[in-house]
């Protein structure tokens, strides 16, 4: 719950000082005006840093224009998007028909948008409990964001499982092997999906050959995997500026091993494990080219059914659903991104980045 | 450290130290087992298979499987190397390797030191907003740059072009400075060479610009000072102050990227799988193609072997060069 908390003043934080920038840009004009009539400032002065900022901000609207576009093409379900006006929809014509498709039509949450709600069923149930679980109301079941995030579950569940604990072993422990297998991480750390499509061949032979394919828990599990390296290095060095002094001075004061993990360790390791969230969410989310080789259609997560989207047309995309089923797709993500910029930024610019 | 002699403060303290598990030598290696097991089950194993299946002549998944494939030895790497197509798709790699890496380093330093210069109001919101595109998956932003290069008259950039025109023949501008649009971006090689290569610099820019505002920042700016004192211009104070800060890190930067651009596999396959006319392959996407479009595994596999070759050879260079293991030694 406190995480929820913290993140929910971290958002609100970044609310107020983004309302409060115009106030703080009168402020700085203000000044600057000031300035130029007691004759601190030359105009010529001011008249560069104007020009700067002005260039500054035409370099970001330049550089972020592929997704102005997008967002406003999200927002043209009907309009012809490539015509004789412009690149831009009129905006008289916006509305939100798109969404409306992607929640109501695609397959994004209920297959075909027929929009069921779970019920426990009691008596049957194939596992322990007594209890079973489906869905009812839907004709045709649930869809693809179920599907991802069955996926991403097991790959968030098996990648902190196995990250957290030997990230705290590579840290603070001394064994056998240890520069051997650090040294081998570090040379896989940025090379992880990449170097998934290159064994994509090997991947699908063995794969049927062990009945494998067609699994998203195995799915699941091989993006855990391929995230394994980068972020055990990173959780690794961030562990590292956490002084040992620390945990020995919980221990005089007589916590036991598990006491200092819980107590020391973990909640000064807080920023780094958000950001190893996010990584290790991002491999199981965004990954699309080995889910479609080795998934049926029957179980394509998000971001195959976005490729399909966009190639479905033999030559061309319906962009106005495409960008809203993309932006639905990568919102939530991009949303916990930029909450917690600084700590990606700085779990980015990791390790030997000094040197 | 410890000293034999007890009650002695070293030994009190050596005494501390036995006292905590950190002397327990070796069950660290269990907490890191589960990992390098899954790691190397999924991801090592793979590759040592893929390195068996380019010595055998298997010609689609079922071959592998059922075993119809026969050990031909180094017969697929021989053929690759009389392959014209395999000389194309690694002379393109590389072009393109070398081609964006520039580009990208250029741009992200003039990025960064413009939205780390004091002159820039808000530039702490516009480095924000500059590496946004960093938090979209690239499957989306892909697509999106797909739909900006389109081949159509009303695509986005050649509406743009369009638009250009206008002005420059409203202007009476000379023939020569009005394009010829509509441009095939994506059906043409050089156009869609460049296309990827736009593409791929827009996808790693902010990668760079995040590592080298934070070597900017690192530079004092008594620096800055001091040379503005000695009477040092813009241009001089660039390369005695700002290069020698950021030199280190944007080399580390360019071999990740360079790796990773190495392997670049979405923009090819979504822009125009490669083409036109196979011109365009990608080493990766023509390993792909090899094993999925003409069903020829041995092969693919052989190519997707060179590929990692490659790629592993990077890494080796980046944590020689670059320092990138620098913290596996200590303590």
């Amino acid at each position: 719950m406190s995480a929820v908390r913290s993140f929910a003043s971290l958002v609100a934080a970044k609310l107020v000082a983004l309302a409060t920038a115009p106030k703080r840009l009168v402020v700085t004009v203000q000044r600057a005006v000031y300035d130029v009539r007691t004759g601190k400032r030359s105009p010529w002065d001011v008249a560069k840093s104007v020009l700067m900022t002005l260039f500054g901000l035409a370099m970001v609207f330049v550089l972020l224009f592929p997704l102005f576009w997008i967002t406003t093409a999200s927002l043209a379900e009907g309009s012809r998007l490539f015509n004789t006006s412009g690149i831009f929809p009129h905006p008289s014509t916006y509305n939100l028909g798109a969404y409306r498709w992607v929640i109501f039509e695609s397959d994004f949450f209920f297959v075909g948008g027929d929009w069921g709600y779970p019920q426990i069923v009691v008596g049957g149930g194939g596992g322990l409990l007594p209890l079973g679980f489906r869905w009812a109301g839907t004709k045709t079941g649930p869809g693809a964001v179920f599907n991802s995030l069955y996926i991403v579950s097991v790959t968030l569940a098996a990648g902190f499982g196995m990250i957290v604990p030997a990230a705290y072993a590579f840290s603070r422990r001394r064994f056998v092997g240890r520069k051997r297998i650090l040294y081998g991480y570090v040379l896989f750390t940025q090379i992880g999906a990449g170097l998934s499509i290159a064994t994509l061949v090997a991947l699908y032979s063995l794969f049927s050959t062990y009945g494998l394919t067609n699994n998203l828990f195995i799915l699941g599990l091989f993006y855990a995997a391929s995230a394994i390296p980068f972020n055990t290095w990173l959780l690794k060095t961030y562990m590292d500026n956490i002084p040992v002094s620390y945990e020995e001075a919980a221990m005089v004061d007589g916590a036991s091993f598990l006491e200092t993990i819980r107590e020391v360790i973990l909640p000064l390791t807080k920023p780094g494990l958000a950001v190893v969230l996010i990584f290790v969410w991002l491999a199981g989310w965004n990954e699309f080219i080995i889910a479609q080789t080795l998934l049926r259609p029957e179980n394509y997560p998000l971001s195959v059914e976005l490729y399909n989207i966009a190639t479905e047309g033999r030559f061309s995309t319906p962009w106005t659903r495409f960008a809203a089923f993309a932006n639905l797709f990568a919102l939530p993500v991009a949303i916990v991104y930029l909450a917690a910029q600084r700590s990606v930024e700085d779990g980015l610019s990791f390790g030997g980045m000094e040197g | 450290m410890a000293s034999s002699q007890p009650g002695t403060a070293p030994s009190r303290l050596a005494s501390l130290r036995s006292a905590l598990p950190f002397s327990s030598r070796d069950w660290g290696l269990l907490l890191v087992a589960p990992g390098v097991l899954l790691f190397s089950s999924f991801m090592l194993y793979p590759i040592f298979y893929l390195f068996y299946i380019s010595l055998t002549d298997a010609t689609f998944a079922g071959s592998v499987i059922g075993g119809g494939a026969e050990l031909i030895g180094l017969a697929n790497y021989a053929q690759l190397i009389n392959d014209s197509q395999f000389w194309t798709s690694m002379t393109t790699t590389w072009l393109f390797v070398a081609v964006s890496l520039v580009v990208k380093v250029f741009l992200a330093v003039g990025i960064a030191l413009l939205l780390n210069h004091v002159r820039v109001a808000g530039r702490r919101y516009l480095r924000a907003a500059v590496i946004v595109p960093l938090g979209f998956p690239g499957i989306f932003t892909i697509t999106v740059w797909r739909g900006m290069f389109s081949d159509a008259r009303f695509g986005v950039f050649n509406t743009i072009l369009g638009r250009y025109n206008d002005v420059m023949a409203s202007l009476s501008a000379p023939q020569a400075l009005l394009l010829d649009v509509p441009i095939g971006f994506l059906s043409g090689r050089w156009e869609a060479f460049f296309a990827y290569v736009t593409a791929e610099v827009w996808l790693a820019y902010p990668f760079m610009v995040i590592i080298i505002v934070s070597a900017l920042q690192d530079v004092p700016r008594s620096l800055h000072e001091a040379a503005m004192v000695d009477g040092a211009g813009a241009l001089q104070r660039f390369r005695t102050v700002t290069l020698p800060a950021i030199k280190g890190p944007v080399l580390f930067a360019s071999i990740l990227t360079a790796a990773t651009s190495f392997q670049q596999f979405l923009i090819p396959w979504v822009f125009n799988q490669g083409g036109p006319n196979r011109q365009n392959e990608l080493i990766i996407v023509y390993g792909y193609r090899e094993a999925i479009t003409f069903n020829q595994f041995g092969l693919s596999a052989a190519i997707l072997i060179v590929a990692i070759a490659f790629v592993g050879l990077f890494m080796l260079v980046a944590v020689r060069f670059g320092g990138l293991a620098e913290g596996v030694g200590d303590e």
